[in-house]
């Protein structure tokens, strides 16, 4: 049960981020006007892009699900705060910040589902030693 | 006068109301410097939630309760702190079971280069260590007898076993060792010419694999040889013993790591290959009952080795750890009373090592090896039996100083696992049951156990025993002996306050200090 929620959304937040990544990378309208926004324009779009990827293929691997969703839940963080605080939700923007936070929601749910890996935290979450 | 110094204390409350802090900071920053700083938001963002769990959610440790994040460097520097340890602050000759100097020396041995030791031992010499005692008139070299013994022939079987060097690789588990170790020391015993007990652990399918000569241990919960209720299964035992690699049978009645307990494989160390050669559940702890089935009393316990002995054919031996001396000598009575006895005893000490056992155990219960072998020796020359068994000996007898100890004692043969284990290159990590042995030996897994090479490990193991030898023949020359059987305690220097000293029956070969 664990293991098929952990895989639909590790699929689903690596299929968002590579969709969205590509729009990055190839420079599209949309993407850059964004960025052009957030004064980040071109290497911050190109920096996000990067993480996003890397982020996609740590989520993947399932010995770094977590570092994976810790970046994930870290990059739509940010890209919430640029939707609340510059972006705004008019138009395309708005179903573009509801996907942001799917995939922060999603990200957070896989940091819950796979809590005994996560550096730091993780054993506390360990279930106690029974011998030996 | 102010001195510098740190106070945790405030300290953490700082982080503690920093982290949040900085997170709003860098929020405005990025709301009205750059977006970049948003970078720092979310990370303080999520370090923030992180201390709050170690503040207000988790209640498993109180220092993380009372400072947060901050104590974290408690428990990170002290995961480091057995490395550390080992690498950089514990002295040559502090670490336990073996420290730097000891292990360098088996090290050197494996590797056949040159073990001197230069300008002054390590060691102690006031009055409270046992010294081996030289002549004045060593004896030739080539008036060494050479050595032989012969196991069953007292009984004058046709299987009776011989061996022409004094070492026997100790009993080892495939299960407490990985098949890689397991076959690595079953290589190096074929080319060193010496033969491997095989371990309580089931069906010695990887010892086999390398056609070394074999002892197999039966433990007490008899894997590979048991019936589903823990009895002795004769017609899987005859199949064993009719192969020819198993010269000897040895019975396990207690381990000198943990007597009285019985055996235990860690769930984690346990394989479905393991399970199905011991012929046990997956996911539970494999644990061996504390006594054979068979044996209740003193009466029983015999006639069972009598039983081993003829539906095996072969020599059958007994390990044991001394808990009552006692004990020992009813037992002994029994055997001339019956007038059966197994064709070797192997006194096993309280030092010896094992993969895991309750920490009480091992530090607590057993008799050490030097007095219980020279009581055991005393108790069989009594009884006037002493020639119709053969008396070997186990713990901690990795160099062959110690060997000379146990030889002098009483000891026809040793028995070293641990001292084999450091030929294969073991830097004792102290994880023999996590499954995470660094080097390979004590563990199932594939990607650790890759950095043992057989040839290689089979070479050290062959060298180790070769210098072990050759220093033996040393020191008996030195002591003017031809062969260890003329060895008596009359060639140790025995201190005053020595356990062994009430046994010497000489009293001016007593040292005073």
């Amino acid at each position: 049960m664990k293991n098929i929620a952990s895989w639909i959304l590790r699929i689903f937040t690596a299929v968002i981020f590579t969709q969205t990544l590509y729009f990055k990378f190839t420079g599209h309208q949309d993407s850059v006007e964004i960025f052009s926004a957030l004064k980040i324009e071109p290497s911050g779009r190109i920096l996000i892009g990067i993480l996003e990827l890397v982020s996609a293929i740590l989520i993947l691997v399932p010995g770094t699900v977590v570092y994976g969703a810790i970046l994930a839940w870290g990059i739509m963080g940010g890209a919430i705060i640029g939707h609340c605080t510059v972006i705004g939700f008019e138009g395309d923007n708005l179903s573009l910040f509801l996907l942001g936070v799917a995939v922060w929601v999603s990200a957070t749910i896989l940091l819950v589902l796979h809590r005994d890996q996560l550096p730091l935290l993780r054993h506390m979450f360990e279930k106690p030693n029974s011998s030996s | 006068m102010v001195s510098l110094s740190v106070d945790l204390h405030r300290l953490s409350k700082f982080v503690n109301l920093a982290l949040p802090a900085l997170a709003v900071l860098f929020f405005l920053a990025g709301r009205f410097l750059s977006f970049y700083f948003h970078f720092f938001t979310v990370a303080f963002l999520f370090l923030s939630i992180v201390n709050y769990f170690y503040l207000y959610v988790q209640t498993e440790h109180s220092l993380l309760r009372n400072f947060g994040i901050v104590a974290q460097g408690r428990y990170l520097i002290e995961s480091v702190g057995p490395e550390l340890r080992q690498y950089l602050f514990a002295s040559d000759t502090e670490e336990r079971p073996f420290n730097r100097v000891e292990r360098a020396e088996i090290y050197r041995k494996a590797k056949d280069i040159d073990s001197a030791s230069f300008f002054v031992s390590l060691k102690q010499f006031d009055s409270t260590e046992i010294k081996i005692r030289h002549s004045m008139y060593p004896t030739d070299r080539e008036d060494l007898i050479p050595y032989s013994l012969t196991y069953g022939e007292e009984r004058g079987i046709e299987n009776a076993y011989s061996i022409t060097k004094p070492i026997i690789i100790s009993a080892m588990s495939y299960g407490s060792l990985g098949r890689q170790a397991v076959r690595c020391l079953a290589r190096g015993a074929k080319m060193a010419g010496i033969p491997m007990n095989t371990g309580e652990g089931g069906y010695p399918k990887y010892h086999l694999m390398e056609g070394c000569d074999l002892i197999f241990q039966m433990g007490t919960a008899k894997f590979g040889v048991r019936d589903e209720e823990g009895y002795l299964d004769e017609e899987k035992l005859r199949d064993l013993a009719g192969k020819d690699e198993i010269k000897m049978i040895e019975i396990k009645f207690s381990q000198g790591a943990k007597p009285g307990k019985g055996g235990l494989l860690p769930k984690e160390k346990l394989t479905p290959d393991i399970a199905g050669l011991r012929g046990v559940p997956m996911g539970k702890d494999v644990i061996s009952p504390p006594h054979h089935k068979e044996c209740k009393d003193k009466s029983t316990t015999v006639s069972f080795i009598r039983r081993v002995q003829e539906v095996s054919g072969l020599p059958v031996g007994i390990k044991l750890c001394v808990g009552s001396f006692e004990e020992v000598e009813e037992l002994v009575g029994e055997m001339v009373h019956q007038n059966i006895f197994p064709d070797y005893m192997s006194v096993d000490g309280a030092e010896g090592g094992t993969g895991a056992a309750p920490k009480a155990f091992m530090d607590r219960v057993g008799v050490p090896l030097i007095p219980a072998l020279a009581r055991v020796n005393k108790i069989l020359c009594e009884a006037g039996v002493r020639d119709r068994l053969k008396l070997m000996a186990a713990g901690k007898l990795i160099n062959p100083g110690r060997q000379m100890l146990a030889f002098a004692l009483g000891a026809q043969a040793v028995y070293t696992a641990r001292g084999f284990m450091l030929s294969l290159g073991c830097i004792q990590a102290l994880q023999c049951g996590q499954n995470t042995c660094p080097i390979g030996i004590t563990t199932h897994d594939p990607t650790l156990q890759r950095g043992l090479d057989i040839d290689t490990k089979a070479m050290r193991v062959r060298n180790y025993v070769h210098n072990l030898e050759h220093d033996l023949c040393e020191l008996l020359a030195a002591s003017g002996r031809r062969s260890f059987d003329e060895l008596s305690m009359n060639n140790l220097f025995i201190p005053e306050d020595s356990t062994l000293a009430p046994l010497l029956e000489d009293p001016r070969n007593l040292a005073s200090t």
